[in-house]
């Protein structure tokens, strides 16, 4: 009798111990890495805002970092990864690459709470809408841009030329002008050619693109090298050039405008778990912060826009917020008017189309490019 | 102290083979096992990727594909020509530095030597950046061209070959002066006063003597600055110059997503290794005959120059250097200032960015000075036995050790990199994680690629102690383990010191193989500035490379101090 006392009551404590060491276990991981062609005017302070929302929240010291890499070379790197990822949150981007992975079954479901998934409307665009998350909740849109036109005021006034339309992008006097990255290294350059394609349709389309890299100066190994020239001078204008990027050279100090023309392409900057993530629960809890009303907020004052109708772009006078819509023409959300589009996400994501666009590219401009110069 | 090309025509040139007990094969073992593991395999595993399907069977249609595409052979061509390009140029200059700073007598002449060498600390990217900075179509010099002279366009420095021939010349020369001031200084004078006698005097002499007798330093100086110049993607990228092999390899190692492309950067890069061990060959086999040179230092008799020529000496240096130091003074300027654009010089300055790099992220330095760190006991470690073994032994197999050091020295760092990639993406057994995703892959690279640096120092000291003293030492009863630490080392610890800080430097400043192989939050200085820059923050990565620079001239100083100007021989 005795002794099965003894031998209960240790039991009982072992179970205690075991239900203390759950509660005690921490609610998310210590570690995040995100893998992302979000530049880091929008990664990095969206990470430390994380680490101190985490703080608070689950009382976990999280340390952060990105691996910057364009939205293509990104998802070749998570397919060579093979399941056994070094990073957990892959961030930013075209949503069809997104479908590619979970379709290889390299992503996790997003887990949000109900209301904030269902806060974000399914789809933008008119005439073809654009999906914003994935039915199938593999990935999820975390906010909104366009990418357009960037361009130095001083210059264009030396070229005397105006800017509005991406038509205004063949003008013979900006030859040599343009700095653009490759639609087989950028996204937001890959978006923009698709756009391009499906206005004018495949041929139309790439005598269009011929003639613009005809007016191109250079090719630059990332999207981001883009603004940052033309924010130098070195060129006068950047085409494809997702908002933020060009709204951080801004807030550095530097002198350009921003063009949102007809039709661009709006990027929701998707946003998913990797499958296999050593630290998926972070991954999913900055998913959570990102779409909280705090995170959208922050992410507002970077020069992108809530991926939710319900907030939208405000801040004091003079502050970041508000230099924000004034830079993309007054707009204080994406879902106060009808927003253009024509990318169909079902023709540019086969598989088959982005290999001929990019083969195409590789072909007939950029191994021609000296003789389309001329 | 020793050349490659020394080394190439005498390899280790052995004096005894005297006992060696077990422990001593023991660590003989261990550095066999260092480089067949850290150098051989993945290089093996590079070129067995390149041969075989993914389904792993025999093929050669990888190759069939490189040279029927006229893009790729284009690419090739335009690589060639560069590396000779940028030969040619650097010759010029670097004969020229050579000849005048160790043959003439100048006023400054110290400072001209020390500063000669320093546009060598300049790590990958900042020094394209710096350059753009100054020299760009918004640069300083065009602004002032189209403010204040009227010029209606910009001229074009920087965008296109042109820039890349300019950035890689006044990045490269000291190479080429350091390994002449090395063969130069070893001629010994008694061949110059035999020509003189005979009437052979100025370029006659010069072109029938000298020449020759510096020719293997040359060519192993030559072969270093093309293979720098073959393997570089930095420098092209910045200025738009796609169609290079170099870029091909990166630009298609790093999107993986057409495998066909992503194919070709692995078959690109093995190209590039074979293609290294082809011209060394071709460099061992040419020097092999023509080594003449002395291992002693001579004593030159600097001639005094008339005053005009003292003036004009020093206006051609002084020129050169100027021109040299131009990505300093762009660096120097960005990383201070803000918004700087389409203006002379910045405007506004703030010290924001050094904040930044240094104090909220401070991880870049520190990780730089660990990773640096280790990798230079790694080469202590493997590199001064290595060297022991070449001078003092007859060890079977040490010969090939010394061609597997210096082929590192031709070895592309991008192939280095994908070979690790390649090679240790698999999961060690235990850890549950590939090699590749370890911090310590870093400093193991980074320790393999600046081994030859430590290995030549400490040889060419090892060269100098005559073997007399050592078995003076044994004689008298001392173990090998006591006479190494009471007699050699006290005699060569400046060689290794020397060899040591140059494998430090250069492991500072290292970043194509690890550019490849970073583990993520493990990020150094180089990949620093490399992320700032690709992430839009210039300014930041000027910061960052100013704070390198200065790292790498303090190091320098160092070496300056320790050895004087004989120092060519770590990198020739």
């Amino acid at each position: 009798m005795k002794r099965a006392v003894v031998l209960l009551s240790l039991v009982a404590f072992a179970l205690l111990g075991v239900a203390l060491g759950f509660a005690q276990a921490p609610a998310i991981e210590n570690e995040l890495y995100l893998i992302t062609p979000v530049s880091k005017d929008v990664h990095d302070p969206m990470l430390k805002a994380f680490a101190a929302w985490a703080k608070k929240k689950y009382n976990v010291d999280v340390k952060t970092s990105a691996i910057p890499k364009g939205t293509p070379v990104a998802y070749g790197q998570i397919l060579e990864w093979k399941g056994r990822p070094q990073a957990d949150v892959f961030w930013g981007g075209e949503g069809t690459l997104f479908d590619a992975l979970a379709a290889e079954g390299l992503l996790d479901q997003v887990q949000l709470p109900k209301a904030m998934w269902d806060a974000i409307p399914a789809t933008i665009g008119k005439p073809v809408s654009l999906p914003l998350k994935d039915p199938k909740k593999f990935w999820v849109g975390t906010t909104l841009e366009p990418y357009g036109i960037i361009y130095q005021p001083k210059l264009l006034k030396r070229l005397g030329v105006e800017i509005k339309t991406w038509n205004d992008l063949l003008n013979p006097k900006l030859k040599d002008q343009i700095a653009q990255c490759t639609p087989d290294r950028s996204s937001s350059s890959h978006a923009s050619y698709e756009v391009i394609l499906q206005t004018y349709g495949w041929e139309k389309g790439w005598e269009w693109l011929t003639k613009l890299a005809a007016n191109t100066g250079i090719f630059t190994a990332r999207s981001r090298d883009v603004p940052s020239m033309v924010a130098k001078g070195e060129f006068a204008v950047g085409f494809a050039v997702p908002s933020y990027m060009a709204f951080a050279e801004v807030l550095g100090g530097y002198d350009v405008n921003f063009v949102y023309p007809k039709d661009a392409y709006v990027t929701p900057e998707p946003m998913a778990v990797l499958k296999g993530a050593p630290h998926a629960k972070a991954g999913q809890a900055f998913i959570e912060f990102c779409l909280s009303e705090e995170g959208q907020l922050l992410l507002s004052g970077l020069g992108v826009y809530p991926i939710t109708p319900g907030l939208k772009v405000k801040g004091p006078a003079g502050s970041n917020q508000e230099k924000a819509v004034a830079f993309t023409g007054g707009m204080r959300s994406f879902f106060e008017a009808e927003i253009g589009n024509v990318y169909n996400d079902k023709i540019a994501g086969e598989k088959k189309r982005i290999e001929d666009v990019n083969s195409y590219f590789r072909k007939e401009i950029a191994e021609k490019h000296k003789d389309i110069v001329k | 102290m020793t050349t490659i090309t020394a080394t190439i025509a005498a390899p280790f040139r052995s004096k005894a083979g005297s006992g060696i007990h077990a422990g001593g094969l023991i660590g003989y073992g261990a550095i066999w096992a260092f480089m067949v593991l850290f150098l051989i395999y993945p290089l093996l595993h590079l070129f067995y990727d390149t041969f075989t399907t993914d389904a792993g069977e025999f093929t050669l249609l990888h190759f069939q594909d490189f040279f029927t595409d006229r893009y790729y052979l284009k690419a090739l061509m335009n690589s060639l020509l560069l590396g000779v390009g940028t030969v040619i140029t650097t010759s010029i200059i670097g004969i020229t530095f050579a000849f005048l700073l160790l043959r003439y007598e100048f006023p400054g002449r110290g400072i001209f030597s020390y500063l000669s060498i320093l546009p060598m600390i300049m790590p990958p990217l900042v020094g394209v950046m710096g350059f753009v900075f100054i020299l760009g179509r918004a640069g300083t010099v065009n602004t002032l061209l189209m403010d204040y002279l009227g010029f209606s366009k910009p001229v074009n420095f920087m965008y296109g070959i042109q820039g890349v021939l300019l950035v890689e010349t006044l990045h490269l020369f000291p190479l080429m002066t350091l390994s002449l001031v090395d063969a130069m200084g070893k001629i010994s004078p008694s061949l110059d006063e035999a020509a003189e006698s005979v009437g052979s005097r100025g370029l006659r002499k010069f072109w029938d003597i000298t020449f020759p007798l510096t020719t293997p330093g040359y060519v192993s100086g030559a072969l270093l600055v093309f293979i720098w110049t073959f393997a570089d993607f930095a420098t092209p990228l910045v200025v738009g110059v796609d169609d290079l092999l170099a870029s091909q390899a990166y630009l298609n190692i790093v999107q993986f997503v057409d495998r066909r492309l992503f194919k070709m950067g692995i078959v690109i890069s093995a190209i590039m290794v074979i293609l290294a061990i082809l011209f060394l060959i071709v460099a061992k086999k040419y020097v092999a005959i023509k080594d003449y040179s002395s291992l002693s230092y001579s004593v030159i008799e600097r001639r005094k120059l008339s005053s005009a020529a003292r003036v004009g000496v020093m206006l051609f240096l002084g020129l050169i250097l100027i021109l040299a130091f131009i990505p300093y003074l762009g660096i120097a300027l960005d990383s201070f200032g803000k918004g700087w654009a389409l203006t002379p010089f910045p405007v506004n300055y703030t010290l924001q960015y050094f904040e930044r790099v240094a104090f909220e992220t401070p991880k870049f330095i520190i990780n730089s000075l660990l990773y640096a760190g280790i990798s230079v006991l790694i080469c202590i470690a493997v590199g001064v036995p290595l060297a022991w073994v070449g001078a003092r032994t007859k060890l079977p197999g040490r010969e090939f050790l010394d061609s597997m050091t210096t082929l590192i020295l031709a070895l592309p760092g991008t192939g280095i990199g994908i070979a690790y990639m390649r090679a240790f993406r698999d999961p060690l057994p235990y850890f549950d994680m590939a090699f590749i995703g370890m911090w310590i892959v870093i400093p193991v690279v980074l320790g393999v690629r600046r081994l030859p640096y430590t290995v030549r120092g400490t040889f060419a000291s090892l060269q100098i102690v005559h073997k007399s003293f050592e078995e003076a030492g044994e004689s008298v009863g001392a173990t090998k383990m006591t006479t190494f630490k009471d007699i050699t080392l006290p005699l060569i610890w400046k060689g290794v010191l020397v060899g040591s800080l140059y494998s430090f430097i250069l492991a500072l400043q290292e970043a194509s193989a690890t550019l490849l192989l970073v583990v993520p939050g493990h990020e150094m200085m180089t990949v620093g500035i490399f992320n700032f820059y690709i992430g839009g923050s210039v300014n930041e990565a000027a910061a960052l490379g100013l704070i390198l620079i200065v790292l790498g001239a303090v190091c320098l100083f160092v070496i300056n101090r320790v050895a004087g100007t004989k120092m060519g021989g770590v990198f020739g």
